[in-house]
């Protein structure tokens, strides 16, 4: 069933997810590119943010005040990656360990289960959410619901704002020249053990962000950030692992691909039409299309 | 020990106390599988409220009965299916070989309990489907498959006095892509050529793990149906009802959910502002009486929970008071003697309706079905208890 309407509609929507689908990418592609480790538990922390917002606009600020929520949602979860860093993550660096990749993945992938395990012994079975006073906005022709248009400024802010904290700020010319050179950031008096704990709990916090912002959106349960870290993942792929630019061209571009793959060609196939997305560009551009080859002595 | 080390010994110790169930059984108790959906993609809201069920069924056979077999205890062993046809087919042999439980019972995803059925054929431990309605779970005639639950054809008839009576013509079909979905969304197909029933369907299907459902709903608003079948499980039912209001489907279109979602506590909390107007899929109504075990069950679960036991935990009850029935009455743990027990006996359940598991043919071969209901959300925060019977199907055939 093809008509225009239906074709500037599922742009539309495939824009407005794919955006929100980057910020999930970002806080992996961010703490990748500083630690060099892939956290696997990054949908665990997407899930704590939008259960702390669940649990403050429900219990204290209520739904009109959710932007107070957001910024307070995200900074617990900065603080509590800032503070499992040290131990979990520090002796990756402070040992002289050979297998630095493998221990990180075994670590995030115990915490994805401890998390996960907690959260369902805590929350119960039931799914929940902060609810939304906001009403239905108009894209053109798509009714989208003022929750999501909200997440989607908010994450467009978002991406600006760390883009220039990261350009124009002493912490981002450290960040970014760890992320070129950790032992090259570290001669210049960078303290580089220190610059992990901030990056992880950055990396953490956007992925918190990106819960909080969608809670109203995608329901708040304990497993809710799997199918966002798949997505995250994905993204980091298409985009190049450590571009911030790439992650949220690829974002757009994978929500443009699944919605219009799930309209006009087959619905059933909507997740396979990323991947698809992902084999073409690793084809193409095996880096990702922001992503550069390593260069190693 | 190195940092390290400790860093992963203690999170993995911590890790798998969650997954792990309870501690090993004394060799005098009944063994009872409960394979579940505990993580996604399955649905684990369903699985825990199973759980629930069949936990309390574990306390009234040990402290109500007194146990069976000669006064055995019974212990529950528990694995999470994931909804993952590989990873219950794993969890079943583990159940069956390892654990050496008398039965495996608590499968809610179709697929997984069709999948687990191709092994149980051959290891004969028996499987009791407590939420699954797929029809080849008991149309194969696998000796050790047993159902205490609705079955497709006999939902979809429903389905179909529903439309009947309402005089909806259009329906749109937004069907998951599971045995579940594309089973009910088939046999709708066939039943609306076999019965005449002249409707105009449009099928919709959809990846279970998906999250935005915009395309597939935008789809169905250009078909202008008459009524929507939401026939997802777990939260692309919250998503369908949520994402078919934004794209100005709900209210104006009715909605009817294929299962009893609706009757979870969480409904009203997840759709406040969109639940009224909802039909659903019901199997159990306080209208109709209960056996004196589930007025047992009833009192302890509103005890224990503060809320009141919907049909996936009452059934949850039934089923492994079934299982330990079946053992009191084989005087035995072997699974041969199990079944043959199912097969010849007449069991107590929730319901107040015995449960009996005929040789009869075809899909209702080892089933037994409860009533199934429609019901009709009409106001806020209504109580399922409450809301308007629209249909209540009773056609099971032997």
């Amino acid at each position: 069933m093809f008509s225009t309407e239906l074709l500037v509609q599922t742009l539309i929507a495939g824009v407005m997810i794919g955006v929100l689908y980057a910020l999930m990418a970002l806080g992996i592609t961010f703490i990748y590119s500083i630690v060099k480790m892939i956290n696997w538990a990054m949908g665990e922390f997407y899930m704590i943010g939008s259960f702390a917002q669940y649990l403050l606009v429900v219990f204290l600020l209520g739904p009109d005040f959710w932007w107070v929520a957001v910024p307070i949602a995200a900074l617990s979860v900065f603080l509590i990656g800032a503070l499992l860093e040290p131990i979990l993550i520090k002796p990756m660096f402070r040992q002289a360990l050979e297998r630095k990749d493998e221990y990180a993945t075994v670590v995030t992938i115990a915490l994805l289960l401890l998390l996960r395990n907690l959260a369902t012994g805590i929350a119960g079975p039931n799914q929940f959410t902060p609810g939304s006073n906001l009403g239905v906005v108009m894209l053109g022709p798509l009714p989208v619901t003022g929750a999501r248009f909200a997440a989607f400024l908010c994450t467009l802010a978002a991406l600006t704002l760390f883009y220039i904290l990261l350009k124009k700020t002493w912490w981002g010319l450290a960040l970014r020249a760890a992320a070129q050179s950790r032992i090259g950031a570290q001669t210049s008096g960078v303290d580089i053990l220190r610059l992990d704990q901030i990056a992880f709990g950055v990396g953490v916090g956007l992925a918190g962000l990106a819960g909080a912002l969608l809670a109203p959106e995608f329901q708040v349960y304990p497993t809710n950030g799997v199918v966002t870290t798949v997505k995250g993942f994905e993204i980091i792929v298409i985009g190049g692992l450590g571009s911030i630019p790439g992650a949220l061209i690829a974002g757009v571009m994978l929500g443009v691909v699944e919605s219009l793959g799930a309209a006009f060609i087959a619905s059933p196939y909507q997740n396979v039409y990323g991947f698809l997305l992902v084999l073409v560009v690793l084809l193409i551009k095996p880096t990702g299309l922001f992503g550069e080859r390593v260069r190693q002595a | 020990m190195k940092p390290f080390t400790r860093a992963l010994g203690s999170i993995a110790m911590l890790a798998l106390a969650g997954l792990t169930g309870s501690a090993q059984a004394a060799d005098d108790t009944v063994k009872i599988g409960l394979e579940i959906p505990l993580s996604p993609p399955g649905d684990p809201a369903a699985g825990q409220l199973i759980r629930r069920g069949a936990e309390l069924a574990v306390e009234y056979v040990n402290t109500v009965m007194k146990g069976v077999a000669g006064g055995k205890k019974i212990e529950l062993v528990v694995q999470d299916s994931q909804g993952k046809t590989d990873v219950g087919v794993a969890a079943y042999r583990k159940l069956a070989t390892e654990d050496k439980v008398i039965g495996v019972t608590g499968f809610f995803h179709s697929s997984v309990n069709i999948a687990v059925n191709e092994v149980a054929k051959e290891i004969g431990v028996p499987t009791i489907a407590t939420q699954t309605s797929a029809a080849d779970i008991t149309a194969k005639r696998y000796e050790p498959a047993f159902r205490t639950h609705a079955i497709d054809p006999i939902r979809v008839e429903t389905f179909l006095e529903f439309t009947k009576k309402m005089g909806y013509k259009r329906i749109s079909l937004v069907a998951e892509t599971t045995d579940y979905g594309i089973g009910i969304a088939e046999e709708m197909e066939k039943q609306n050529k076999e019965a005449k029933a002249g409707l105009e369907l449009q099928k919709i299907t959809f990846d279970h793990a998906a999250t935005d459902l915009t395309a597939q709903l935008l789809q169905v608003k250009a078909f202008k149906p008459d009524l929507v079948i939401n026939i997802g499980v777990g939260a692309p039912v919250d998503l369908i009802i949520d994402q078919a209001t934004t794209v100005g489907l709900l209210p104006t279109t009715p909605m009817l959910v294929s299962y009893d979602a609706p009757e979870r506590p969480q409904f009203w909390k997840l759709h406040e502002k969109n639940g009224v107007g909802i039909y659903f899929i019901a199997y159990y109504s306080p209208k109709q009486k209960l056996s004196d075990i589930g007025e047992w069950m009833a009192k302890a679960y509103k005890e224990k929970y503060g809320e009141n036991a919907i049909y996936s935990s009452l059934n949850g009850f039934g089923d492994v008071m079934i299982l330990a029935q079946a053992a009191d009455m084989a005087k035995s743990t072997d699974p041969k003697a199990i079944i043959k027990a199912l097969e010849s006996g007449t069991f107590k359940t929730w319901a107040a309706a015995p449960v009996t598991f005929p040789d009869a043919p075809g899909v209702y071969y080892h089933n037994w079905s409860p009533p199934i209901l429609i019901l009709h959300y009409t106001k806020p925060n209504e109580d399922w208890q409450t809301a308007e019977i629209i249909v209540e199907h009773v056609g099971v055939k032997h």
